[in-house]
């Protein structure tokens, strides 16, 4: 275990009810960098950052932020903590506006600086005042992505950030993550590998619920990555 | 063909329980759309809310004051059952959380014909004053019933859309999990939705009471309506339960007019109608799942 480690998971296992899912997993995560997860649908790589972010409650093992233990901790408190989850489903409050879903990720953090959020998607700007309902699924992102990073988290564990999206919206967001790490860890789960190449520093691959490899350095190109999907 | 003094006359008494059927399943809405708990102890605290009003009304001879002190302490008592029962519970299946709730009621009631014992109690109106509408006498009592209920929508309008309390709780209503992400305490966002559901539950109770004899069988007689208010409504939608509950009070009052026991069986078959054109209800823009 690194004492400058942000994140440390140590032997972390995690069960739906009966069925186990999740194996002895260890990661580390070092403040400002980008670490990757890579796998197939159903490696466990959605169910590894939600036990992080405390959505899932049957989970032993280790894992901890600043020398901090999250097992246990709710949901909420870890948000707060500044480890903050984005899901993958691109699920905004559809009857709020933009300025409203805004105020909620303000609400908790006491953080009303919108200018760093509209600083990476300039668009949002322009679109405060329209229900979330009627953004697109990039604009959804953006959204989704601007409320995460009120209050200046110290991990944004974000979950297929690019599914569906146009290819200027990804290439977009790859700046933006690239950007925006250097003041956030963050821990991504995705299968787009020439972004997860560009922008990752680390890369575990995921395999039916445990860690198969970990990439770093000159290994962290895109045909070694395919060999792990 | 009925007689139009009769039908204004009708009209007015549906828009006045329609009135009451709102205060009280606003509270049911909101706590399956937060929390997704059917919190049949509502229909308590509605119980609460009357006998405290008839408590205060004999002592005190001021129904308003009766009301004001219902509305008070079933806001206390949905607070208290909040914390004490459900906020151990609300992680189990909704099926657990129903029968809690209905243990509640049960229960409730028990303590409530301890009390004031199984004769039905007579609240008096506060007003007696009459006034005429197109030459029909309607007694102003339910027309304050109705001014109330608008109040009390437009406050709680105000209060989900210009609040960020409010806000949060519409947001929880879409997706509770979501709003914890951010790293807002959704169990306190329960608890507020809780208590003014219990409060709204009491006040209708209280406002209730001068128009029946209130009795500890009340909650459970007035359920069937205010499922049917809340389903027909949508899940989770304040204006979907005010447009529900005017519908099911018009239908329970003209029905009975045209045939007394349509009064019962009317709002069932508006019901099922409704949910066979629009399964989510009127105004409930998703079949909500917990």
């Amino acid at each position: 275990m690194n004492p400058n480690d942000l994140l440390t998971v140590r032997n972390l296992n995690v069960s739906y009810g009966e069925s186990k899912v999740l194996f002895d997993i260890a990661m580390d995560v070092r403040p400002g960098s980008v670490v990757a997860c890579v796998g197939r649908n159903g490696a466990g790589k959605s169910t590894l950052l939600k036990s992080i972010a405390g959505f899932i409650k049957n989970v032993s093992g280790t894992v901890t932020c600043d020398g901090v233990s999250l097992l246990g901790v709710r949901a909420f408190d870890i948000a707060k903590m500044g480890i903050k989850y984005i899901p993958q489903d691109k699920k905004v409050f559809s009857d709020l506006t933009v300025r409203e879903n805004l105020e909620l990720g303000s609400y908790a953090t006491k953080d009303y600086n919108w200018d760093q959020v509209t600083d990476y998607f300039p668009k949002l700007k322009q679109l405060m005042d329209r229900k979330a309902g009627f953004l697109s699924g990039g604009e959804r992102q953006m959204l989704m992505v601007g409320r995460a990073i009120l209050g200046r988290p110290k991990i944004l564990l974000i979950d297929e950030p690019t599914e569906g999206l146009a290819p200027s919206i990804v290439a977009h967001l790859k700046d933006v993550f690239k950007e925006m790490s250097k003041k956030t860890a963050l821990v991504i789960v995705e299968q787009n590998l020439p972004l997860v190449c560009a922008i990752a520093e680390k890369i575990y691959a995921i395999k039916e619920g445990r860690i198969i490899t970990e990439l770093v350095g000159e290994r962290i190109v895109a045909n070694i990555c395919e060999g792990y999907l | 063909m009925i007689d139009t003094q009769l039908l204004i006359s009708g009209v007015i008494f549906g828009l006045s329980i329609g009135s009451i059927f709102f205060l009280m399943a606003i509270g049911l809405s909101l706590c399956f759309g937060l929390m997704r708990i059917i919190s049949l102890d509502q229909l308590l605290y509605y119980s609460v809310g009357a006998y405290i009003t008839y408590t205060i009304s004999v002592y005190s001879g001021n129904m308003w004051l009766g009301a004001l002190g219902g509305l008070i302490v079933a806001g206390i008592l949905s607070f208290a059952v909040e914390r004490f029962i459900f906020l151990r519970i609300y992680e189990r299946d909704i099926a657990f959380t129903m029968i809690t709730s209905f243990g509640i009621l049960i229960g409730g009631v028990g303590v409530i014909k301890a009390i004031w014992g199984l004769v039905p109690r007579p609240v008096p109106m506060p007003i007696m004053t009459q006034m005429s509408i197109m030459g029909t006498e309607i007694p102003v009592y339910r027309l304050i019933v109705v001014v109330i209920a608008a109040l009390v929508y437009a406050g709680i309008w105000l209060f989900l859309n210009r609040t960020i309390t409010g806000k949060a709780i519409r947001a929880g209503i879409e997706n509770v999990e979501h709003v914890e992400g951010l790293g807002i305490n959704v169990y306190r966002l329960f608890t507020i939705t809780f208590i003014i559901a219990g409060t709204l539950s009491g006040l209708s109770g209280g406002l209730h009471a001068p128009l029946i004899m209130v009795d500890p069988q009340m909650g459970l007689e007035v359920m069937p309506f205010i499922f049917m208010v809340v389903i027909i409504g949508g899940l989770g939608s304040i204006k979907g339960t005010l447009i529900s509950a005017l519908i099911v009070g018009q239908v329970v009052s003209i029905g009975s007019l045209i045939y007394a026991p349509l009064a019962q069986m009317a709002p069932f078959a508006i019901m099922l109608l409704i949910l066979l054109v629009k399964p989510t209800g009127l105004y409930g823009s998703k079949l909500l799942k917990r």
